[in-house]
């Protein structure tokens, strides 16, 4: 899995490519994990280029998102492709996150 | 740190006397299946989707209770559902069960006590000695209730588990169990083998209910 990051104004985004499962789970991790170490405070997560996530994927955005939380920060997610919309459903990761349908509409919510 | 399939006798434990919580025994088993399945996912040894079960690395983790389940999926020519794995394992849910009162009794947190009734029926108990594991665990579970904080995985894990076994039956009054109902529904459908083990109990309670009032 790849991984674009870039700064939007005041928000950090993160963008896997590919494949989120547990060959990639930790690498993931300490990304979101690095960028709340720099005094990263507003997070989302592009899944526009994410192919398919798995349970591992799953608990390594709960623990960014719970870390994020407690430090006060937000985190949000956009452009769900289908079938992650799906696995989101179906698990219950929809009632824990804001979703945004892409990239821009997330930005201008966000700042 | 205390494997789930501890914590969860933990919990399937009475208070006072050290005897197990009258649950059903096909719930007991499907979540202490459960438990070793979710310790397996937290130890990076398989992965789950909506569709499948994954070896991921397969490893011996070194503890007796996980690893012949994980030697069972390594040797599976076949991929199998999250579920498929719950009820194979639920199967084997007397050895869990046995070694993880061992573990326990070994730690020094629980006691095993033999008493016979009407001098022939053995019944076996375990009193608690050492109550801190089970009240850090009920305090883990009752910080996620509440509040609506993002949970932990591995609170998560035994909130399913929980619920699985009808645990919270016995741990809250039908007035916190009421508010707190949604809470968590909420929290169990977020680990995809947790549903599994729901749907095989909820199966089974549905096909017992249809054998003791069917439908002509």
């Amino acid at each position: 899995m790849d991984i674009g990051e870039s700064k939007e104004d005041a928000v950090y985004v993160l963008e896997p490519r590919g494949r989120l499962d547990s060959a990639n789970a930790r690498s993931f991790e300490e990304r979101v994990q690095a960028a709340l170490e720099q005094g990263e405070s507003a997070l989302l997560i592009d899944f526009s280029s994410l192919d398919y996530i798995s349970s591992a994927g799953l608990r390594v955005l709960l623990v960014g998102a719970k870390r994020l939380q407690q430090s006060g920060g937000t985190i949000a997610l956009c452009a769900l492709s289908p079938n992650i919309h799906e696995v989101f459903e179906i698990s219950g990761f929809l009632t824990i996150f804001t979703v945004h349908s892409d990239r821009a509409s997330a930005l201008a919510a966000m700042g | 740190m205390l494997s789930f399939a501890e914590e969860t006798m933990l919990l399937l434990l009475d208070d006072q006397d050290g005897s197990f919580l009258p649950i059903p025994e096909w719930s007991m088993q499907c979540a202490l299946a459960g438990a070793v399945l979710m310790d397996l996912a937290l130890a990076d040894r398989i992965d789950t989707d909506i569709d499948s079960l994954m070896l991921v690395d397969k490893k011996p983790t070194g503890n007796p209770l996980l690893d012949p389940t994980l030697e069972r999926i390594a040797a599976s020519r076949e991929m199998h559902s999250a579920r498929y794995w719950v009820e194979n394992t639920a199967a084997y849910a007397d050895e869990i069960r046995d070694g993880a009162l061992a573990r326990l009794v070994e730690a020094g947190i629980l006691n095993r006590q033999e008493d016979r009734f009407l001098w022939v029926f053995r019944s076996r108990r375990y009193p608690t000695v050492d109550g801190r594991a089970e009240r850090e665990v009920k305090l883990r579970i009752m910080g996620v209730l509440l509040s609506d904080e993002i949970p932990d995985p591995r609170d998560i894990v035994i909130i399913c588990l929980c619920d699985s076994c009808g645990i919270f039956n016995e741990m809250l009054s039908s007035r916190e169990l009421e508010r707190a109902r949604g809470r968590i529904d909420q929290v169990r459908k977020l680990d995809l083998i947790g549903q599994a083990v729901a749907k095989s109990v909820w199966e089974i309670q549905a096909s017992l209910a249809m054998a003791a009032h069917p439908v002509y």
